[in-house]
């Protein structure tokens, strides 16, 4: 492996005793996408931050490509390139303009800046509103100003800090495009995500983060794999009799491969009413339970089976539910299909 | 190669600000506001000003228009030099200062860029001031070469006096708090100098204020191009108080700038 970023411990406290990141360890692939997922205030933005040599740490040893974060500063800042949540442009210039600036910040020289302008402007989609005032853009348009930005100096790791949050679905998937492309050219990309469809479908690897701490750390498949089985829940006709509904527990419980079998009217994290039950092979298991059912006389009216996914993961690495702040914020509520 | 890397640095920095400044046509006008009353009001409504005895003798001039001339241009300056800090807090807020932090652009060239750039500003309002004053029947006796040296006083003075603002809205980063403490450093600092009276008038308090206050040197020695020629006592020690409250308020500003980087 040849690891392109090390982090080793890495602390940050905010005066006077905030432990934004606390002791947190990790290597990041060349090549790789990886992903920081966690909740608002997690911690994601802060350590990516002090990678990109925006805040100091407090303690943590940190090499971006063998460099230094403090000794070698300037050498990082040449090969990274580093989309804020903020969304860093300036409003009074137009499009081409703030690229073509962040070219004279990286010191290309003037005929390359405009090919290396037009090139990125095409790239992110915005050739037609290119010279007019960003304040014009809509989010989506700034932010994919503000990922051209970024990209002047052909980073060789690429730095993104929540690059969809308050995005709709159209312009999120524009960026999840150039991303993957921006990848597939050989960028190293480092994203930090409170989307969990984002971490799925963008990362090779990620760590999920919570209150300054990894919690879980690896392929979201093998992640997912942790959960290790599928969630299928059925109601039968006349279940609101203990009689009947212990009668069709008795008779799943029986069947080869079923788990967990679970009265939902006695509480759970992921349903409230009928039977409950994990098994490695849903797919496979629903034909037999259905069968089963019937010659129980039992009368199914619905039944789902559902595989699982990186919310099962966060809710069982620390208990919690990753957007609860969701009802908050509506403008980024209906997004994220939910499947439990 | 490495050389160029610098100079290139700056005025790209520099010709952001101009082009901000261009697009925004109120930052430009928002500070000449008062001036600008101040000029076709109070040169009005105190002409009899120049009626006291031994105005003449103390000014040379009697009109009051010419001599108050050059505490418009002085208040021109001062009052543009408190809307530098307001930059600098937009790009902390809109996270434009760490787009840049994250390119090896030197945190040296971010600072000059802008201070620069708040020169040239300053130096394009005391210029509409003036051709302003020559429609209004201020001559100035230094003709166009005093004219250039009214400019540079102005603009070193400007740039002198932007770091007290660029210094409050690095420690606040708040444009409220920036405006709000700035704006003592104007009209206290204007009305206790000999920018609007001649020193004789002065009260006794306020006349060793005015002597030790750098505002009092640069209004002495704009007053003297425009009335009565170049009196180069005079410009030697306005350079002279330029120099030394550049020094202290840029080193601070500098200082500022490092710490606010070094969270």
């Amino acid at each position: 492996m040849s690891s392109i970023i090390t982090v080793d411990n890495l602390v940050k406290i905010y005066n006077p005793d905030i432990r934004a990141v606390d002791g947190i360890s990790f290597a990041v692939d060349k090549g790789e996408i990886f992903g920081f997922l966690g909740p608002n205030g997690a911690g994601k933005s802060t350590a990516i931050k002090v990678l990109t040599t925006l805040l100091k740490k407090t303690s943590g040893d940190v090499k971006v490509k063998g460099f230094d974060l403090e000794s070698d500063a300037r050498e990082i800042r040449r090969i990274i390139g580093y989309a804020s949540q903020e969304v860093g442009v300036d409003t009074d210039l137009t499009g081409m303009e703030n690229i073509y600036l962040q070219c004279r910040f990286h010191h290309i020289p003037k005929d390359k800046a405009r090919i290396k302008a037009t090139e990125l402007v095409k790239m992110v989609g915005l050739t037609d509103a290119a010279n007019r005032r960003a304040g014009t853009y809509s989010g989506g348009m700034k932010r994919r100003l503000d990922l051209a930005t970024a990209l002047v100096s052909d980073p060789e790791i690429l730095f993104l800090d929540e690059p969809t949050t308050g995005l709709d679905p159209q312009s999120r998937r524009a960026i999840w495009d150039y991303i993957r492309e921006l990848n597939n050219k050989g960028t190293t990309i480092f994203l930090t995500t409170q989307y969990m469809e984002e971490a799925d479908q963008l990362a090779h690897r990620l760590c999920i983060i919570d209150n300054g701490k990894i919690v879980a750390e690896g392929e979201p498949a093998k992640l997912k794999a942790q959960i290790g089985a599928d969630l299928i829940k059925f109601r039968v006709i006349g279940d609101e009799d203990p009689g009947v509904l212990k009668n069709a527990i008795d008779v799943v419980s029986s069947i080869v491969g079923v788990k967990d079998v679970r009265d939902c009217s006695k509480g759970g994290a992921d349903c409230v009413e009928g039977v409950a039950l994990y098994s490695e092979n849903g797919s496979n298991l629903v034909p037999l339970i259905v069968r089963a059912l019937d010659s129980a006389h039992l009368e199914i009216v619905n039944l789902t089976l559902s595989k699982p996914s990186l919310d099962d993961v966060f809710i069982k690495f620390t208990g919690k539910q990753l957007r609860t702040e969701s009802v908050k914020m509506p403008a980024k509520v209906g997004y994220r299909t939910r499947r439990r | 190669m490495m050389k160029l890397e610098f100079p290139m640095e700056i005025s790209g920095i520099f010709a952001r600000w101009v082009r901000k400044l261009v697009r925004r046509p109120t930052n430009l006008t928002f500070s000449m506001i008062q001036p600008l009353i101040w000029f076709l009001l109070f040169t009005q409504a105190f002409q009899a000003v120049a009626n006291i005895p031994f105005f003449k003798q103390y000014t040379g001039t009697d009109s009051y228009l010419t001599f108050f001339s050059a505490a418009v241009i002085v208040q021109t300056v001062l009052s543009s030099a408190l809307q530098s800090g307001l930059g600098m807090v937009d790009d902390v807020e809109s996270g434009y200062l760490d787009k840049m932090r994250v390119t090896p652009v030197r945190r040296a060239s971010i600072l000059m860029g802008k201070v620069f750039s708040d020169g040239f500003r300053i130096v394009l309002q005391v210029g509409i001031i003036i051709i302003l004053g020559y429609v209004l029947g201020v001559n100035i006796a230094t003709g166009l070469p005093g004219i250039g040296l009214i400019l540079v006083l102005a603009m070193f003075f400007g740039i002198a006096w932007s770091g007290i603002s660029t210094f409050v809205a690095l420690a606040t980063k708040n444009s409220e708090s920036t405006l709000v403490i700035s704006i003592m450093f104007v009209f206290p600092m204007l009305f206790l100098s000999t920018a609007v009276m001649p020193k004789q008038l002065l009260a006794p308090w306020v006349q060793t204020f005015a002597s030790y206050n750098p505002v009092s040197y640069v209004a002495d020695a704009v007053r003297s191009l425009i009335i009565s020629g170049y009196d180069w006592t005079l410009i030697g020690q306005a350079f002279l108080m330029i120099f030394v409250v550049g020094v202290i308020t840029l080193s601070a500003t500098t200082a500022m700038f490092r710490r606010a980087l070094a969270k």
